[in-house]
């Protein structure tokens, strides 16, 4: 790492990022957004996310050669890159702001014109097509020194950073997690510790610092505690009305994907929870007119979010639950500072993606329950295979067991070249009538 | 004899039970060793139906069809599923059906470790094999030891033999059409080894013999399907001199091991195999071991025949594609549905590749 980058890394951290978010918080004040009376007040919270999120991807322009840079898969056991001080980067939470920004569609016919195919997951082909033209919203994006994937979502980020480490010529570190068919079993386990201890030595020599057990043990304590606490921010949902919505989640969700195991993101779920507790305490909903509750299966449709929060709102139909939010809090509590290797196995490996459907039959059915759910909007996500491939039958079997309507939005996270807006009007509009009924 | 005539056959003459497995890579040894048929599901000849009320449109169709296959009733003779873990959309329709169908039928999961292969994989490839025996032994009683290390053998003649044909194929000593070949090389998706070693036995004597000269390319992808562009290469005079295909010669080890513990021959033989998508064989290996298929078979070009949909193949193809133009070879990428046949387009799209070889 050279000393004068680390220098500027340093600076930009200390001076130059506080400065850059007062600068920014000034010129948001300016254009305040135009309220719509189906909402409740904003959460005050937002603008410290904002504050965060964005220091982030500023900072990591000035990442690369001050730090060592890691580029991570949103469900890979980041603790363990944090006890060495990696400064880490999502192309998940990339692709999902080149959605938001309405960029996927661009971004993919780059990777495309590259030979790669449009069947292809779009978060991947966002962050290949970044690679090729280097466009993205975050101005510029820090190379890797690491790339750290986890097969427990999906193989598709490994066949995805297999292709990145081609083009980079660095090393890819895998965390193979055996698929939770019907229960873990031991060899699985001694299998995945064994892949942590022999990650370490790669791991200190890309650093070229020295593993330190007490200070991963730390990491691994704020790790669990913020998703403790994400846990507890999704809960304040199960108040009627609801404090805040799912597409509230989805923006807040960032942290806990991209900041997990830094006293950031927990310092900051402790705010968004104390503000949503107040919230609850003063009967403040996040849309003023709840009659409806309804679940989200699947990651979000990035670029449809404003136009389904509105559409959704209008209807007095408020999204309190999703399985997606969930997932980052299902199964930390197994995290354990005693036993940190053992612990992270088992909270890694049963997350919803890499567990068997009935787990998540099971879950959906207490979600439902815990929420009081009446109604459930699934999206069938064509980049999202682990996640889409059984949601028919998921379906059927709680229209079956809880008389739950529901509805299937076939349709992409960002690529919004293959998102039919009649389509999915029509859905959704046979979808509101069912809930009247 | 049928396919289907030779399976109830072998289950009412050879009181042997009949598993349906799924894509790709699993021990078969374990499962001839304790008498039972392997039965690889890969492309049944059915129109898709029933299997849509289930997955979405955009899922491959090796996974489609398998579950029609079932949804038709036609595993009626089947005493059991085998589910290697091979794609994200395999992983879920194991469980779909073992949790979602209700089909009474026992369901078993094989794990294999995935590449870059660290000192943690051999090890638990070996406790995968041996914790597979044990659910196995709860339906299907215990294991013979013995049984299992002379099915390891006989595994390895089948292997040695196969690995003669990819031989004289390469060096244009095998006379035998691009047809042909696949016919019989598939077959050992359903035949026992009793009965498939003989079978290629007498292919290798009578197919032995040097091909008419012509150009020839390697086929890389999932499987050689549909067979229509074999018939259209062998009617073009283009040889397929090499393959680099899931359900073909990824699955054949080189060398095979000579491990006494059958366990052990049957984790070497695992770590031995070619570099393989469903894997994660980092790209390096795969383009060299191209390059070796070509230097070796002197093909003028790669076809990818891909299945449409099939994320696990379709992600590697750009860069190998790459790395195959730098060397000044000719390419091909080809995706469909199987089942399907080749459209016009496509063989058209063929036929201006041949040209270009020629």
């Amino acid at each position: 790492m050279s000393s004068v980058k680390n220098l500027r890394y340093n600076f930009m951290k200390d001076l130059g990022a506080p400065v850059l978010m007062r600068f920014s918080s000034l010129r948001k004040k300016r254009h305040p957004r135009k309220l719509n009376p189906d909402f409740g007040p904003a959460l005050k919270s937002t603008n410290r996310l904002k504050e965060i999120m964005t220091r982030h991807y500023f900072l990591s322009r000035y990442a690369e050669g001050a730090k060592p840079v890691a580029w991570v898969t949103s469900g890979a056991p980041v603790e363990l890159l944090r006890a060495f001080d990696f400064y880490t980067f999502y192309p998940e939470n990339h692709g999902a702001l080149c959605g938001t920004q309405k960029m996927g569609p661009e971004l993919c016919a780059v990777a495309e014109e590259h030979g790669y195919h449009q069947d292809l997951c779009s978060y991947a082909r966002i962050d290949l097509g970044h690679y090729f033209s280097g466009k993205t919203p975050a101005g510029k994006l820090p190379k890797p020194d690491i790339l750290f994937a986890s097969n427990n979502i999906c193989q598709t980020v490994v066949y995805w950073y297999k292709a990145l480490a081609h083009y980079w010529k660095v090393p890819l570190l895998l965390f193979d997690t055996p698929y939770n068919f019907d229960k873990i079993k031991e060899h699985d386990i001694s299998y995945m510790v064994r892949q942590f201890e022999e990650m370490i030595p790669l791991l200190e020599r890309v650093s070229g610092k020295r593993f330190n057990y007490q200070k991963f043990q730390e990491i691994i304590y704020i790790a669990k505690e913020t998703s403790i606490t994400w846990g507890e921010v999704l809960a304040t949902m199960k108040a009627r009305p609801a404090p805040m919505t799912i597409f509230d989640a989805f923006v807040h969700l960032a942290p806990i994907v991209s900041l997990r195991g830094l006293p950031v993101a927990l310092d900051y779920y402790r705010t968004l929870l104390s503000e949503l507790k107040e919230r609850i305490d003063h009967g403040v909903g996040a849309i003023t007119n709840e009659n409806k509750r309804l679940m989200w299966d699947n990651i979000a449709i990035w670029y449809k979010m404003r136009d389904f929060s509105d559409l959704f709102a209008e209807q007095g139909m408020n999204f309190v639950t999703a399985t997606y939010t969930n997932a980052w809090a299902e199964t930390i509590y197994y995290l354990d500072v005693n036993q940190p290797f053992e612990s992270m196995a088992k909270a890694y490996s049963l997350v919803i993606l890499n567990n068997n459907l009935n787990n998540r039959l099971e879950l959906m059915e207490r979600l439902i329950k815990e929420y009081q759910v009446d109604g459930l909007v699934i999206h069938s996500a064509r980049s999202c295979k682990p996640y889409s491939v059984g949601q028919y039958d998921l379906r059927r079997l709680l229209m079956y067991r809880l008389k739950v309507p529901s509805v299937v939005i076939e349709a992409d996270i960002t690529d919004s070249r293959v998102y039919s807006e009649g389509q999915t009007r029509t859905r959704i509009e046979a979808f509101f009538e069912a809930m009247e009924s | 004899m049928t396919r289907k005539e030779y399976l109830i056959r072998q289950k009412e003459e050879k009181g042997r039970k009949l598993f349906g497995i799924f894509p790709a890579h699993y021990p078969k040894e374990i499962l001839w060793a304790m008498n039972v048929l392997p039965v690889e599901i890969w492309d049944p000849p059915l129109e898709v139906s029933h299997a849509n009320a289930h997955l979405q449109p955009y899922i491959c169709s090796v996974v489609k069809l398998g579950l029609e296959l079932i949804l038709q009733g036609k595993c009626d003779e089947i005493d059991g599923f085998l589910f290697p873990h091979t794609c994200d959309s395999l992983q879920n329709l194991a469980s779909m059906i073992y949790n979602y169908l209700d089909l009474n039928k026992p369901c078993y999961f094989f794990y294999h470790p995935k590449a870059p292969y660290r000192d943690a994989s051999r090890q638990y490839y070996l406790d995968e094999l041996k914790s597979l025996v044990l659910r196995l032994e709860k339906q299907l009683g215990a294991l013979d030891p013995s049984e299992l290390k002379q099915q390891v053998k006989q595994g390895q003649q089948v292997a040695t033999l196969l690995r003669e044909l990819y031989s004289l194929r390469a060096h244009g000593e095998l006379k035998a059409s691009n047809v042909d070949f696949y016919q019989i090389i598939r077959r050992g998706e359903y035949l026992h080894p009793d009965d498939f070693l003989p079978l290629l036995e007498e292919f290798l004597a009578i197919s032995r013999g040097q091909v008419v000269k012509g150009p020839s390319v390697v086929l890389s992808g999932i499987l050689p399907s549909p067979p229509d562009i074999l018939k259209l290469l062998d009617e073009m005079g283009v040889r397929v001199a090499d393959d680099d295909l899931l359900n073909c010669s990824r699955r054949l080890s080189v060398p095979t091991s000579k491990d006494e513990d059958p366990f052990e021959a049957m984790a070497e033989n695992y770590f031995a195999m070619p570099p393989c998508t469903t894997k994660d064989s980092p790209l390096n290996t795969r383009v060299d071991y191209l390059f070796k298929k070509i230097e070796y078979s002197k093909a003028k070009g790669v076809i990818f025949y891909m299945v449409k949909f099939c994320e696990t193949e379709l992600f590697d193809v750009p860069q190998l594609v790459e790395e195959l133009k730098k060397k000044g070879l000719a390419t091909l990428v080809i995706d469909c549905e199987l089942n399907q046949g080749l459209s016009g387009q496509i063989e058209t799209r063929v036929e201006a590749f041949v040209e270009m070889i020629i």
